[in-house]
């Protein structure tokens, strides 16, 4: 069926119910040729790019456009779920070789597909997060300006340590002991690298790469020119309600709200198992819960930049998360802030060395950030996502966890040396992070 | 998702009508710039500026001709995104000195990191000394200046290889005093290369004869070589067989003209502006030369060899002669001053922006001729938006400061007026949205010799696309700027930036992301990030 666009109007003129129905639906839907699925003469690049000479082919299994839905690959266990090898996406850059057809690694890195459960927290989180490194940027050039000396500012929120940054009573800033986070200091915390900042700049990105569907906010004539950029017979393919609609769903997934066996031996196990989790160091990274101030979920976000809607462009639209946070069961801590058990501390590290090299498997730097560097994936839904790996391709959580080198190397290394036992405790607990009760 | 037209499936180019993003242009009536440019004939030429932040907190401030009035220094007291705000501050010159200016130009000459302004005068021409949280004192006498006493209103600067100093162009307009006054009585051209020393010493002037009455001159790599010749727009009015020309600067060798075969072609016109810009980043710039009637837009003519400056006029087919007012009800011929390229509406696209005039009463001439702002579209051509941008004011435009004066991403605009205070505007993002495309600023900083890296060339890359720009001192009408560059970035998030320093070193690429000033040091291995200062909330 051809579906119109949905302007933001619109989309703001549905419930909160229905705007997510219209989001399931895009999402579970197949795009068809009517619609503008296809790009015949753009590449998957986030900025929008022509092609020299049009697509050889419709589909293209490597470099896209390679699935008709995003549920064809977010499926398992159930709808906004990861995907299998079989659904591994090929990341390019998009602006060369648009139309790689080899798994040569100089032409893209191969990555499996993440589930989507709770990425609305997800995005709060780093919201947050953002705000408060920051401020911390912020005051430490208002005491360097101030008292004329250089400041250097340690940055942490929370409890995460992102390095330190200097600032000069001039206004710079040095930055070259910043670590896991963009020189910008905006967490940015989707795709394996932590390089996109919001489910709305991701949808964009993966519906024009995967699908050949183009956002007017990115592709429409107010930056190319053109109502139809991909030149395939339909202009305005996905309309910023469309995208918002999308936006919400992805948000409003369930979180993975955690398992607690009903077998008394593996209720034990686990929880001895999650003790282990913390002595062999997993939890320095794999943080078990990050706090959260707020659940109110706005659109558009306060940190995209233009490609993607931006708070000022359009009446915003707020989704209050909380609901689905009791539903899971989440904590709140004194203060009253919820204490989101995503498993990560939204923060990039390095993760392989000259010994450990499995997970360093990539040529290509991603979007600045380097080949062996990758965001500390979240656990909370691990146990119903294999397989693992940023390219899918470790069978068990056992294999995944003696592949971290680099930054996660001192823990795998505590883990190699448990006893078989001890290993199998950390393993029940973590079969308990399921993606729903 | 709806279909587009039949006609459009099966073409190539399928690229439909739809104009620039037009820059809202709020003109700012408690800017502080309470000023006129003003005075009798001599004065109806120039009228100049020069934007650049001379006490070190890297806001853009302003000096400003007065013709017969006084010369005077605004210190830029604007907050990030605020509105436009500017404070006086004493130029440091008597006041028969701080009169009778034509323009300014912003360069640091003696390498102290403090910016010093080149003062253009209907009389002795100025170099004032910065010294520090805007203060300047004249050095022309410690420096071998000597200013003369010709009615200057070009200027151009430029480090030679090798060179400790910049090597300076003056371009003079009429000579009063010689029989027949003003036709065909042109003042030469002034070529002053640095003597070796620690010191700056301009002892041994070169005369760039013949000349031409010009009124606006640009260093400028024509043929992407690394060697820069000194491009000049002159005045038909008073010239009788005179042209526009092209100088050959050659290291260690006086100037000499390209002529017919060299390749270059004779354009006559009231030459009053020069602005480059490479618009299709092939490295060899194009340039827009401002005058009365059609503006000109010239590139290298590409049915003659890349090698020969033979230029073709392109204005036309790109929609930008501008040579009527595009308001007001005025049919008669337009007169335009200075130009200059940017991008207003950070869509990645050069815009280019005229300010218009009569020169004082001329009767073919348009008396309401508001200035342009021509916005570069997808098709690569240029759409009139000044009316709808909030510009199109009854004025005598003359020369302009483009700058983003008050640091939020959006470049704004000062316009020096004949007879009337400055036009100010503040760019307050697109006509009918609330946020415009992102953007990045880019500062360089060399150690030791030209500072500034005038000269160097940027070449920033956002996906498939470059975008390049050139840092140079000249032309323009009379004004100049120095210190941050901007570039529009449309929806890219993150760019490289790569720098071709003025001695031909490329830097490594770096990184960086998009809204935001970012600094370059000559040898550092990131940029450094700058932030205006803000209070904590």
């Amino acid at each position: 069926m051809v579906t119109e666009p949905l302007s933001r109007d619109a989309a703001l003129a549905l419930s909160a119910a229905e705007l997510r129905e219209h989001g399931a639906r895009l999402f579970a839907g197949k795009f068809t040729d009517a619609e503008g699925r296809g790009r015949p003469m753009s590449t998957q690049a986030i900025v929008p790019t022509k092609r020299r000479r049009a697509a050889r082919a419709a589909w293209q299994r490597l470099s896209g456009p390679d699935a008709g839905a995003c549920g064809s690959c977010h499926n398992e266990p159930v709808l906004g779920g990861a995907g299998d090898f079989a659904t591994n996406a090929f990341v390019s850059e998009g602006f060369t070789n648009p139309d790689f057809d080899t798994l040569d690694p100089q032409f893209s890195n191969e990555r499996g597909t993440n589930h989507l459960f709770g990425a609305g927290f997800i995005e709060l989180l780093a919201r947050e997060m953002t705000v408060e490194l920051q401020a911390q940027r912020r005051a430490a050039l208002n005491r360097a300006r101030a008292t004329g000396e250089p400041v250097k500012a340690p940055l942490l929120t929370k409890d995460v340590a992102f390095g330190t940054l200097i600032a000069f009573p001039d206004g710079t800033v040095d930055v070259a002991r910043v670590e896991g986070v963009d020189p910008d200091l905006v967490v940015r915390p989707f795709g394996q690298k932590g390089v996109i900042t919001s489910l709305r700049n991701f949808t964009i990105n993966a519906a024009n790469a995967h699908h050949g569907m183009q956002a007017v906010e990115r592709f429409g004539a107010r930056w190319t020119g053109e109502a139809d950029f991909d030149e395939d017979g339909v202009a305005d393919e996905l309309g910023t309600g469309d995208v918002t609609a999308l936006t919400v769903f992805q948000a409003s997934l369930p979180p993975p709200a955690g398992y607690e066996p009903e077998n008394p031996a593996w209720r034990a196990a686990a929880a001895r198992g999650a003790r282990r989790f913390e002595t062999i160091g997993c939890a320095s990274c794999h943080r078990p819960t990050l706090p959260l101030e707020s659940t109110l979920f706005t659109d558009p976000g306060p940190f995209d930049l233009a490609g993607t809607l931006r708070a000022g462009d359009a009446e915003p639209l707020a989704v209050d998360l909380a609901p689905l946070a009791e539903a899971a069961g989440f904590a709140r801590d004194e203060a009253g802030r919820w204490l989101i058990p995503v498993s990560s501390d939204l923060k990039r590290h390095p993760i392989a060395d000259e010994q450990v090299a499995a997970l360093g498997n990539e040529l290509l730097a991603q979007r600045f950030v380097a080949a062996d560097t990758f965001l500390t994936a979240e656990l909370w839904g691990v146990a119903d996502t294999a397989p693992y790996g940023h390219r899918g391709n470790l069978d068990t959580l056992d294999a995944a966890i003696r592949a971290h080198g680099g930054s996660g190397r001192k823990a795998r290394d505590a883990y190699a040396a448990l006893s078989d036992k001890a290993r199998d405790d950390v393993i029940a607990y973590l079969r308990t992070f399921r993606t729903a009760p | 998702m709806r279909a587009v037209l039949l006609s459009c499936l099966f073409g190539v180019v399928c690229a439909q009508a739809h104009g620039a993003e037009i820059p809202r242009m709020v003109q700012e009536t408690e800017s502080g710039l309470s000023h006129a440019y003003e005075g009798p004939w001599e004065f109806f030429v120039g009228g100049g500026a020069a934007a650049f932040d001379c006490n070190g907190d890297r806001l853009p401030d302003l000096a400003i001709a007065g013709g017969a009035n006084p010369a005077r220094l605004y210190v830029n007291r604007s907050v990030a995104g605020g509105p436009l705000r500017f404070e006086e501050r004493p130029l440091g010159l008597d006041d028969r000195r701080a009169r009778r200016a034509l323009g300014f130009y912003p360069i640091d000459i003696d390498n102290d990191g403090l910016r010093d302004l080149v003062m253009l005068r209907e009389g002795r021409n100025l170099l004032l000394r910065g010294t520090g949280d805007c203060t300047f004192e004249r050095a022309g006498a410690q420096w071998g200046f000597d200013g003369g006493s010709a009615w200057s209103a070009a200027f151009a600067a430029h480090w030679e290889a090798d060179a400790r100093h910049p090597t300076l162009a003056f371009g003079n307009y009429v000579d009063r005093s010689a029989p027949g006054s003003p036709w065909g009585t042109c003042e030469d051209g002034v070529f002053l290369r640095p003597r070796a020393g620690e010191t700056p010493d301009y002892a041994e002037p070169f005369a760039l004869a013949p000349g031409h009455c010009a009124l606006s001159m640009l260093f400028t790599d024509w043929n992407n070589s690394g060697e820069v010749a000194l491009r000049i727009t002159n005045d038909r009015q008073y010239h009788l067989e005179g042209e526009d020309q092209l100088w050959r600067v050659d290291p260690e060798r006086p100037p000499r003209l390209y002529r017919r075969g060299d390749g270059w072609r004779r354009l006559r016109i009231w030459g009053m502006g020069i602005a480059e810009a490479d618009l299709d980043a092939d490295g060899r710039p194009e340039y827009a030369i401002t005058s009365m009637g059609d503006t000109k837009l010239q590139g290298l003519d590409p049915d003659e060899d890349d090698d020969l400056p033979t230029y073709a006029d392109i204005a036309y087919d790109r929609k930008a002669t501008a040579h009527r007012p595009y308001a007001g009800g005025d049919h008669r011929p337009s007169t335009g001053w200075h130009a200059e390229f940017a991008d207003f509406n950070n869509d990645t696209l050069f815009d280019l922006f005229i300010a218009k005039g009569n020169v004082e009463a001329m009767p073919d001439f348009a008396a309401f001729d508001p200035d342009n702002l021509l916005l570069g579209d997808w098709s690569g051509d240029f759409e009139e938006a000044g009316e709808a941008a909030g510009i199109a004011l009854d004025r005598r435009g003359r020369g302009a400061a483009v700058a983003d004066f008050n640091l939020d991403g959006a470049l704004d605009l000062v316009v020096v007026n004949r007879g009337d205070a400055p036009s100010v505007f503040r760019n307050t993002g697109p006509v009918g949205a609330e946020t415009a495309g992102n953007w990045l600023m880019i500062d360089l900083d060399q150690p030791g010799v030209n500072r500034d890296a005038i000269g160097a060339r940027l070449s920033v890359r956002i996906g498939k696309r470059t975008l390049e720009r050139r840092i140079a001192v000249g032309g323009g009408h009379a004004s100049g700027s120095v210190g941050w560059v901007h570039l529009g970035l449309g929806v890219a998030e993150r760019a490289r930036v790569r720098v071709r320093w003025p001695d031909g070193d490329w830097s490594h690429p770096y990184e960086v992301f998009a809204n935001n000033f970012v600094v370059i040091d000559r040898g550092a291995p990131r940029a450094k990030y700058w932030y205006p200062p803000e209070a904590e909330p």
